[in-house]
């Protein structure tokens, strides 16, 4: 199997390395049995952490932003965003074999957040086929007039939804002005307009997503219009010539999935050649991370603290038609249909006197090809950042455990009657960052407190590591 | 509201076109999303000549995401709780967008003749049913002439 099972492999075997480690480093130390499993985990994380940013060091996904892991700030997040959105429009001037090189429907950003550039690329490569704009019912008996007729009308994107109830009575001020800080109201506290000011800018992001797209619908009917008073015989070059239209649509095959006709050749599975169209295969992704679902059903579901972080996992996708994990296609487009960028103009396609999807033309594959293939787009490699994203959420979860960890401790400091309550203590507990400040006096202080098998070297030692730990997720968050 | 996925009309469109046998989904009126469902006992099982009505909810994302499906008729069966929410592997991680309301359905009633108490979602049920399989089934031929007889 592929490269993606390998590094599964990978980090299995590095996991279990890492345990072997770290249960070595760990003192055995008698009592307290609750802490030392708390702490058994978080400092196997360290390992995670120490193994994940080594890993993001050589990786290639860290090269554009430098430390993937590092936290950005609300304009950066925003301006990647925007970024994003901007490429998710289609333009008639980006065409490739008569489709483009953005999704026709999907309004929803959720629906459509892998990275733009690694799938325009696939396209221009001819990896992928293009985004097509599909027809909404297909038949056989259609002549070439009344198909050509149909395709002409298509627009380049599907109608917006106009009034998003999300974004209902959220202000958006002048969308042509950058700075929109005034529209936030300042008498909430900081969080509130923290919130504020990320509902506002998607409010925002999806007014300017509308006008982006209309003006280049706009500028595709001109066009359109334009080219119907050329005189017969001359054409507007970016616009599609009859031959290639019928070529296209007039084999349209229907995605089993959105149930749209899409000019064929399609995007096969590689294990099981189903088809599959472009705008449908880049909506399917992993899960989140989540626990194995067997230890989820087995007895209550316990409290996410009290989970192994490193336990969280997020497979592969599978092929939604016969389940073969590593989800990948493959696409084989027409030689002789190579239209647009990288290709001839589109006006001047002419219709070439061979069958379409003749077996001399297109090479029927017989068989299913692995995920490491040359020729297969997996799944997963329209969303690079699936691991990053993993191990961020496995590091927030080490966090919340090692919090978690700290105000237990705390808690064991503080016996009832003393003058500290458990609540004040188990208030400054979380901050890691004073945490080693303060950990040393307090041991020292309230070491008679301790149970009587503890010795206060013992805690000493114990909170000193945990400060450690906590200081390292939290540059490993940085 | 959006407009409807194309998928969904059809789906809906073949649902009336190409009925499956014992299975009904009405899309209600005012939400075409919202699905009123019946599906008859399968024979020789313990729900036989039952009329079990249930819901379908297709939420924003389907296909990608799994519908909800839910039991509104009671019903004595180890993957079924009290709320009437079913433990299939379909609706949670083996969903796939190439599966449909049609398949879906047909899973469930699969679900019917064949209970699954080694991975149950009612536990009293499946303890029961583990123990004595015989009165299990008799309580659920009881429950099923008490709550889904047709109407």
């Amino acid at each position: 199997m592929g490269n993606v099972p390998g590094k599964l492999e990978d980090e299995s075997s590095v996991r279990a390395k890492r345990s072997m480690s770290t249960s070595a480093a760990l003192p055995n130390r008698a009592g307290n049995g609750n802490a030392t499993n708390r702490s058994l985990r978080t400092s196997s994380m360290v390992g995670t952490i120490l193994n994940a940013r080594r890993h993001s060091e050589s990786s290639e996904v860290a090269g554009e932003a430098g430390n993937p892991y590092k936290r950005k700030s609300t304009k950066e997040k925003e301006r990647l965003k925007e970024r994003h959105v901007k490429q998710l429009i289609v333009k008639f001037s980006e065409t490739v074999d008569g489709g483009f090189l953005a999704p026709f429907g999907s309004s929803s950003l959720e629906k459509v957040d892998y990275d733009a550039g690694v799938v325009k690329t696939l396209i221009l490569e001819r990896r992928l086929a293009p985004f097509y704009t599909p027809l909404q019912d297909f038949d056989e008996s259609w002549t070439r007039q009344e198909l050509i007729k149909i395709v002409d009308g298509l627009p380049l994107h599907a109608a917006f939804n106009e009034n998003v109830e999300a974004f209902e009575g959220v202000p958006v001020g002048n969308l042509s002005q950058s700075d929109f800080e005034h529209l936030i109201d300042k008498s909430l506290s900081r969080r509130e307009q923290r919130r504020m000011r990320n509902k506002i800018f998607n409010a925002r992001l999806y007014q300017k997503r509308l006008r982006w797209q209309e003006r280049e619908n706009e500028k595709f009917l001109e066009l359109k219009l334009d080219a119907k008073k050329l005189p017969e015989g001359q054409h507007k070059t970016l616009l599609p010539s009859d031959d290639l239209k019928a070529d296209l649509y007039s084999h349209a095959t229907e995605c089993p999935i959105c149930f749209l006709h899409y000019p064929q050749p399609i995007n096969l599975s590689r294990c099981c050649l189903q088809p599959i169209c472009s705008e449908c295969f880049v909506q399917i992704k992993r899960q989140e991370p989540h626990f194995p679902h067997d230890s989820e059903d087995s007895g209550t579901p316990a409290d996410e603290e009290e989970k192994d972080p490193n336990l969280l996992t997020s497979e592969p996708t599978n092929c939604p038609y016969c389940a073969t994990p590593d989800y990948g296609v493959i696409y084989e487009p027409v030689s002789t249909r190579r239209v647009g960028i990288h290709g001839i103009t589109p006006s001047s396609y002419v219709h070439q006197e061979k069958p379409f999807l003749q077996e001399s033309d297109v090479p029927i594959r017989r068989g299913s090809l692995a995920a490491s293939d040359r020729k297969v787009v997996t799944s997963d490699s329209l969303r690079p950042d699936w691991q990053i994203k993993l191990n961020k959420e496995r590091m927030r979860l080490a966090r919340r455990s090692a919090n978690a960890t700290a105000i237990h401790v705390s808690n064991q400091l503080v016996t009832p009657g003393h003058q500290m309550s458990p609540t004040i203590s188990a208030q400054t507990a979380p901050r890691s960052n004073t945490h080693s400040d303060f950990a040393t006096p307090h041991a020292q202080l309230h070491g008679s407190m301790w149970p009587p098998n503890a010795t206060a070297t013992e805690i000493e030692n114990q909170m000193i590591e945990q400060a450690i730990k906590l200081s390292l997720a939290e540059s490993g968050k940085n | 509201m959006a407009s409807l996925p194309k998928r969904i009309i059809k789906e809906t469109e073949r649902l009336v076109s190409d009925p499956v046998p014992g299975i009904t989904a009405i899309p209600h009126e005012d939400n075409l999303r919202y699905f009123e469902v019946t599906i008859e006992g399968p024979e020789q099982s313990p729900y036989e000549n039952g009329v079990f009505g249930l819901e379908l909810f297709l939420p924003d994302d389907y296909p990608m995401e799994a519908p909800k499906v839910r039991f509104l008729t009671k019903i004595y069966h180890p993957n079924i709780d009290r709320l009437g929410r079913i433990c299939l592997d379909v609706l949670k991680t083996n969903w796939s967008p190439a599966l449909q309301i049609r398949t879906v359905l047909l899973s469930v009633q699969a679900l019917l003749a064949s209970p699954n108490p080694n991975d149950p979602l009612a536990n009293d049920v499946a303890e029961d049913w583990l123990q004595h399989e015989d009165a299990a089934i008799a309580k659920a031929r009881e429950w099923t002439k008490l709550y889904a007889t047709r109407q």
